[in-house]
């Protein structure tokens, strides 16, 4: 029996020496980190990664369009019960920093930040064509600068991460230097991206040097550097790329305009309730019959009689019930009241729906097809307009006002006459307002009451506090996680 | 030739004829019979079963039923040895004898059984863990696909939670509390076989179970020891009176759904609907009156058979057994059905090498309900089940359930197969080296298929309940897992000092990977056809949404490979001093190399006061003994992957006009490559009494269980860009459970007349001792989503695991002046409850929300009595808990109108109606979580309730029979309880959402008769 002792002994000095192969098992059909991305196929796929976070819902401001009903121009939506304590909050300044949405946003914008790091970060290391490896990082320099610029706008200065590896404890920097860190990725971006049109049809939507140049001046605007905004808005418009207004207003966000001439920069989605749609159009789709979406984001009774009598903006703003949109009668939702009244019999809500998010169809699926316009070229025209103003320089402001103002007009020469005043306070209200009829429920009239120091006048009476609400809270969340690293924001 | 032919045959004829006469006079010499009787000391009874061994040999033999055996010797015989279980073992001299009549003493320690230990036997006086037994009669008293099922009442420190009624169901088993956020179900041995469930064993083939509570005990485990170990051993090969035995059982039994819910009627749900909206129904008389319950629900039959043959030869030990089980729902639509074949033998190859195998193979059949028992509950009953034209009636925003039974189509089938062969050998006599190798391999194969249908409105128009697309849904899914055990034991008695030690190297892997696919459209609806073809997955041209329908990967938890060596010593003195020492060092895959190895030791100490000296002036104590232990163990069930950092390439950007998809990758959340086990230290204190020669005897214990490193998914800074939801695992958190556990039964038998009672009861303490870390992860756990994805229970510091979570109330608003003078929410109304402002800052928000109730029970019991008289036998067994609570999770979520519990009839209707039940309402504020919506979940159950009788011995022996017993039995007869719902026994998803009815398959009550055979 001796043998068998031995060969016992035998056998598992064997196994012991071979142990540390028989433990090393790798993770199997996963890909690690190490490895990803070392190629010229990797860095493409890295680029796009990028892309995939702002056709994610969460991207979307949280997923509500809370810019919106944080707004004159909107209310949350829906029937009255629903999300009544998520986002209805948002509608009366009554949110808190732990509303619903605030984290997913935060969230999901550094979610992106971390994708385009990935690409700038490990990018430059792989051998591959170097033009192409060079628009890759501009394009994610340019998404990393249009996510830095809702952080900072939404939050004020944010944690500053440019690395795939950053600590777990970062300090808020200055808003100052978070905008210096947008400026300099758009700059990257401008110098570095290629024209819309040197893409192949097939890549549409791909950031371009029009796009990089128009976000840009944004952020110049919301800096009030007005010689710079100017200088790049009036590079997209009279640069050689050619961008213009689509003849027909409603075109601008419908699916007409995709990728048309009036798109300077969007976000493509399938028509498909899956990862390549977007939800975007579905969560502000109309309610009930047919049969779009959820109906958040209401047209407010401000906005419908803001607009000019006759302004044909309007009707294309607003889904009202009854109205017949593609061969479809609008019914609306059972659950929610036509007409909400206050007791003066005064409407102060009614039924109706944001018709910008539209898309013809015959199913919920097809909301989802919605490319939701990031920058439009009247945006463009708006904001050197505005520059221009800034810059005392009144009549070249009257070109590209009137200019979105024809193609509003309709060829109806009774409505919308051209603006002429050249009194800067007065044209600069009018330029603001002229925003407002052309870029309704598209999300930038909270935020362009903020920066023009018109919030608390405009939005006071709807609970605005000067002094807090023109930044949202750091998400509670984010600020127990972190541990006394993060400051809350003012009054919050 | 013809001539000599005969006379040759004739000469060997007698040539033979002479040898055997020869053989048979030779062995009439060397080989003699004994004969005798063994009878007890005692009560001077014959003893049946009594093993009657010839020293130094395997030959042997048991007594009969009259106490009476026959053995065969052979030249050199010269010692008999007699043994059986709570006797003292004889050796006997043959010198010459032909008959030998045995008296055996009960064993002075009655509790001197051998005990089933990891990688070892010990004899119970020489334990220094806490372990306990359940007998195999108790096992097979429950009807049940499951054992494990068995041990509910019936074994201290164990709760086994039935979650669902659903036939082939898994159980929740929980040793000693809830030790980690995690898996924290125990381990099971199967002959040696380490294993996750036992789903496959027929309760028929199980010889014995134990429990493994502490750490003396379950320190051999390792790192998969600290939930509890349960021990089985399969039925080996065993014969009576050197015949092989025959046992055949079988048990019919019919379900019945133990309690309904009690419900509104339509004209209550009428009547209150016109107080929401008024107007609603003009006639409340006139409505329908449809009791969904019991259009649902039906009586189903169960039956368990099981044949089993078992024998022993000088050379093999035999054991085969057959058993098929077969389970129909009391939901339509769902049965299971087990057959389990047992081969387990052992064959003696020389005198000191045995070989064997332990095999059994099971495959099953399951099919599945649809969830209806959520729409049951919801579905108004005013609604018709089915239009006058037969078709299915509309159930507003549920779906008709009768609907959803009828186009189901879900099932399991697979096989699992269990099996190790071994070899052992004597080495010198103390020394036994043990090889064994086992594979458990199981596979298993799902189809669901849903046809196009749909339930149409009275006036045509399709209802919500619109399947516009048949869906197929096919899955597979195979585990192979190899485990090799290598062991030496050494025992050994000098005198006073015995010593029973054991020492191994083990290695295992354990590979598992599914597939599945689903597809839509498929072009016939027969069971021909449930098979996906690549046009059913891409369906472009009809908009069908079909991306990520195809799954492939592995089973993280089931990807990995080990190697551990383990020691174990147990020394005794004189009977009086025990110690025990363990170690188990580990090594897993699913670790990062420089913490892939960990060391588990475990110390204990024992002390038989009985045996002392000057106990002897206490004869009436048999058994007093002192044990305590320490010792680290633990818990690897964990997803490994989470340790790397991984790339996701389930992503897209879309560019192009029309739209064109890109695939895209990156860097998705960070590993943590830092994790380490779960570890718990565990003490335990146990003291065991047997008084009056053990007729009444106890065993307490005292236990505190920290476990520390426990892996949790916390939130992490947004950041580092993990992305919203995304968590990360972290060894970040400690809990500690503690109890006291008591054990005492009463038995005797006089003359015909045997009877016993126990009663054993837990104490459970649970709290959560940290949670997150110092630097940039969260410290709270939220968890335990109801259907609306709101969660309910939070986990935190100071508090039990899943402590539910939500708002405080405190009566109902009754007038305006109330409801001016509380902070309130603008929602709240006057009859509406009223939520305290449990931080006093004057505002009802999501800060007010606190701890409203754990679903842990504080305290476990199970009472348990049996009583045999002549030919009859009797059992009961009540089971029960307190001090635990039920979050009534499926009366929360009310996005619509949906039907109300029968406590509604209590409903607020003015001021001073009532304090308690709120004004109705189809939804909305009062449906807030809050502690309204929790439940005292303690519950008193008789859980088995049997009737026996045996026909008389003689009757039996004339149909050459050993044993005719038949029975009637009742399980979970009925339940004493407050809780509204169909059982209290609710356990959840993971740990951190025990106890919240979600709507659960509801538990049935049966009522079976059964037979069993021997001969």
């Amino acid at each position: 029996m001796k043998t068998f002792k031995y060969i016992s002994i035998l056998v598992m000095v064997l196994s012991i020496s071979s142990c540390k192969d028989f433990l090393d098992i790798k993770p199997q059909g996963e890909l690690t980190q190490e490895a990803f991305p070392t190629s010229a196929a990797d860095a493409q796929l890295a680029t796009n990664a990028v892309y995939a976070t702002i056709r994610g819902w969460h991207y979307h401001s949280g997923g509500f369009p809370i810019l919106d009903i944080m707004s004159d121009d909107a209310h949350k939506g829906s029937n009255p019960n629903d999300a009544l304590n998520t986002v209805g909050p948002y509608d009366n300044f009554t949110h808190t920093s732990t509303q619903d949405g605030l984290d997913r946003w935060w969230s999901t914008l550094y979610e992106g930040i971390k994708r385009a790091n990935v690409v700038t970060e490990k990018v430059p290391l792989i051998a591959m064509d170097t033009n192409i490896r060079s628009r890759y990082i501009a394009e994610a320099r340019f998404l990393r600068g249009l996510f830095y610029f809702d952080l900072v706008r939404a939050w004020g200065g944010v944690p500053l991460v440019l690395t795939t590896t950053p600590p777990l404890k970062v300090p808020r920097s200055t808003a100052a230097e978070i905008y210096a860190q947008v400026e300099t990725d758009l700059l990257y971006a401008v110098a570095r991206l290629p024209e819309r049109s040197t893409y192949s049809s097939m890549e549409l939507g791909r950031a371009s040097k029009g796009a990089a140049k128009a976000l840009l001046a944004k952020v110049y605007l919301f800096k009030n550097d007005f010689v710079n905004a100017e200088k790049y808005a009036l590079e997209v418009i009279n640069g050689t790329e050619y961008y213009d207004l689509e003849p027909e207003f409603s075109h601008a966000n419908s699916r007409e305009g995709e990728h048309g001439v009036e798109s300077v920069f969007e976000i493509g989605a399938f028509e498909l309730e899956s990862a390549l749609g977007n939800q975007y159009a579905n969560t502000q789709g109309v309610r009930g019959t047919p049969n779009r979406g959820w109906g958040f984001n209401r047209p407010s009774e401000n906005l419908r009689f803001a607009f000019d009598a006759a302004d044909p903006r309007m009707d294309a703003t607003i889904i009202d019930l009854g109205e017949v949109l593609d061969g479809i009668t609008i019914q609306g939702d059972g659950t929610t009241p036509d007409f909400v009244y206050d007791n003066n019999g005064n409407i102060i809500e009614r039924e109706c729906y944001n018709q910008k998010v539209w898309i013809p169809g015959t199913n919920t699926a097809s909301q989802f097809g919605h490319n939701r316009r990031l920058i439009r070229f009247s945006d463009v025209l708006l904001m050197a307009a505005e520059a221009l103003n800034e810059n005392n320089k009144p009549a070249d402001a009257h070109i590209y006002l009137n200019k979105v103002r024809e193609r509003a007009r309709n060829g109806n020469p009774a409505i919308l006459p051209d603006i002429t005043t050249t009194n800067k306070d007065a044209l600069r209200d009018i330029i603001l307002n002229e925003r407002r009829y052309e870029l309704a429920l598209e999300g930038h009239r909270f935020w362009d009451l903020v920066r023009t120091n018109k919030a608390a006048a405009v939005l006071g009476p709807l609970g605005f506090v000067s002094g807090k609400h023109e930044l949202l809270p750091i998400p509670q969340n984010e600020m127990d996680i972190s541990q006394g690293t993060l400051t809350q924001n003012p009054n919050w | 030739m013809n001539r000599k032919l005969p006379n040759l045959l004739s000469f060997m004829r007698i040539i033979m004829i002479t040898t055997v006469a020869l053989l048979l006079s030779a062995g009439s010499f060397a080989q003699t019979q004994v004969r005798g009787v063994v009878t007890t000391a005692e009560t001077g009874e014959t003893l049946p079963g009594v093993n009657v061994v010839i020293k130094n040999s395997t030959r042997g033999t048991t007594s009969d039923l009259d106490g009476k055996y026959v053995i065969d010797l052979q030249a050199g015989d010269r010692f008999l040895i007699f043994s059986y279980t709570g006797f003292d073992t004889q050796e006997v001299e043959i010198s010459g004898r032909q008959t030998i009549n045995i008296v055996l003493k009960e064993s002075k320690m009655m509790l001197d059984e051998i005990v089933v230990i990891g990688y070892g036997t010990v004899r119970k006086s020489d334990l220094t863990g806490s372990v306990s037994s359940i007998k195999s009669e108790d096992i097979r008293k429950i009807t049940s696909n499951n054992a494990t099922q068995a041990l509910q009442g019936k074994v201290t420190g164990v709760q086994v939670t039935t979650t669902s009624g659903a036939p082939g169901a898994g159980l929740s088993v929980r040793v000693r509390g809830v030790g980690t956020f995690n898996n924290s179900a125990p381990i099971y041995v199967v002959d040696g076989f380490i294993l996750d469930d036992i789903s496959f064993l027929s309760s028929g083939d199980i010889a014995s179970m134990e429990v493994l509570k502490d750490a003396s005990a379950t320190a051999i485990y390792g790192s998969r020891g600290a939930n509890g170990v349960i021990l089985i051993s399969t039925n080996r090969g065993a014969s009576k009176a050197g015949k092989p035995v025959v046992t055949l059982s079988s048990e019919y039994g019919m379900q019945q759904l133990a309690k309904k819910i009690d419900l509104l009627s339509g004209k209550e749900f009428a009547t209150i609907s016109n107080e929401i909206r008024p107007g609603s129904f003009n006639n409340v008389d006139a409505v329908p009156n449809t009791d969904w319950q019991d259009l649902v629900f039906r009586a189903a039959p169960m039956q368990n058979h099981q044949l089993s043959i078992s024998g022993s030869t000088p050379a093999t030990d035999y054991y085969v057994g057959i058993g098929l089980f077969q389970q129909d729902g009391i939901i339509p639509k769902s049965n299971y059905q087990r057959l389990s074949l047992k081969l387990n033998n052992t064959y003696r190859l020389f005198n000191n090498v045995t070989f064997g195998n332990n095999i059994t193979v099971a495959p099953y059949q399951q099919r599945n309900a649809p969830g209806v028992t959520y729409s049951v509950y919801r579905a108004q009953p005013l609604l018709e089940p089915y239009y006058a034209d037969g078709s299915f009636g509309v159930v507003y925003n549920v779906g008709n359930p009768l609907a959803d039974l009828e186009y189901s189509n879900s099932f399991n089938n697979g096989l699992r197969g269990v099996g190790n062969v071994f070899a052992e050998a004597k080495i010198r006599k103390d020394f036994t080296l043990k090889s064994s190798f086992g594979i458990d391999a199981a596979y298993n194969k799902s189809t669901s298929f849903t046809p196009a249908y749909t339930v149409y409105n009275p006036d045509g128009t399709a209802s919500q309940q619109d399947n516009q697309f048949s869906n197929l849904n096919k899955g597979n899914s195979e585990n192979l897992n190899w485990l090799w055990e290598n062991t030496l034991s050494y025992i050994k008695t000098y005198g006073k000092h015995s010593i029973n030690s054991v020492a191994g190297f083990t290695m295992q892997k354990s590979r598992s990977e599914f597939f599945n696919l689903s597809g839509r459209n498929i072009i016939r609806d027969d069971s021909d056809f449930w098979y996906i073809l690549p046009a059913y997955i891409m369906d472009e041209a009809n908009n069908i949404n079909t991306w990520q329908s195809i799954g492939n990967g592995v089973d993280a938890g089931l990807y990995y490979s080990m190697m551990s060596v383990l020691a174990r010593a147990n020394y005794s003195y004189d009977s009086r001093y025990i110690f025990t020492v363990t170690f188990r060092r580990d090594g897993s895959s699913k670790f990062a190399p420089e913490n892939r190895f960990s060391n588990f030791p475990s110390f204990a100490a024992g002390w038989n006061i009985a045996n002392e000296a000057f106990m002897k002036e206490f004869p009436i104590l048999t058994v007093l003994k002192l044990r305590a232990s320490w010792g680290m163990i633990g818990n690897e069930k964990i997803l490994y992957l989470n340790q790397y950092s991984t790339v996701n390439s389930a992503l897209y950007a879309v560019f192009s006009n029309p739209d064109a998809s890109y695939p895209a990758a990156t860097y998705s959340k960070s590993g943590n490559p830092n994790l380490i086990w779960e570890s718990t230290t565990q003490t335990d204190i146990g003291l065991e009494v047997g008084v009056l020669n053990n007729r009444l005897t106890g065993e307490f214990d005292y236990y505190r269980r920290v476990t520390n490193d426990i892996l949790i998914d916390l939130a992490t800074p947004g950041h580092l860009g993990n992305g919203q939801g995304q968590r990360v695992t972290y060894n970040a958190a400690s809990v500690l459970n503690s109890g006291i556990e008591l054990n005492i039964r009463w038995r005797e038998t006089k003359r015909d007349f045997t009877y016993s009672v126990g009663v054993l009861g837990s104490t459970i303490y649970n709290e959560v001792l940290a949670i997150g870390g110092n630097s940039g992860i969260d410290s709270v756990l939220m968890g335990g989503y109801l259907g609306n994805g709101q969660p309910v229970t939070l986990s935190r510091v100071g508090l039990p695991i899943g402590a539910f979570y939500g708002y405080v109330t405190d009566g109902i608003f009754q007038n305006q002046a109330e409801l001016d003078a509380y902070p309130h929410q603008s929602l709240a109304g006057i009859g509406d409850l009223r939520f305290v402002d449990v931080n006093d800052d004057g505002k009802i928000n999501g800060l007010d929300r606190t701890y409203i109730g754990s679903s842990i029970p504080k305290f476990i019991f199970g009472i348990n009595f049996e009583l045999a008289y002549k030919a009859f036998d009797f059992s009961l067994d009540l089971q029960g808990q307190t001090g635990n609570k039920i979050f009534n999770g499926k009366d929360v979520v009310r996005p619509d109108p949906y039907n109300f519990e029968g406590y509604l009839r209590d409903r607020w209707t003015g001021e001073g109606t009532s304090n308690t039940v709120p004004r109705p309402s189809f939804g909305g504020y009062n449906y807030t979580p809050s502690d309204y919506f929790i439940q005292d979940g303690s519950f008193l159950r008789l859980r088995n309730l049997m009737f026996g009788y045996s026909l008389p011995d003689k009757l039996v022996e004339k149909i050459k029979l050993q044993n005719v017993r038949f029975y009637v039995k009742g399980t979970n007869l009925y339940t004493l309880t407050k809780y509204t719902g169909y059982t209290p026994e609710i356990g959840g998803y993971d740990v951190l959402s025990n106890g919240i009815d979600n709507g659960v398959y509801p538990l049935s009550a049966v009522y079976s008769v059964g037979l069993n055979i021997n001969f």
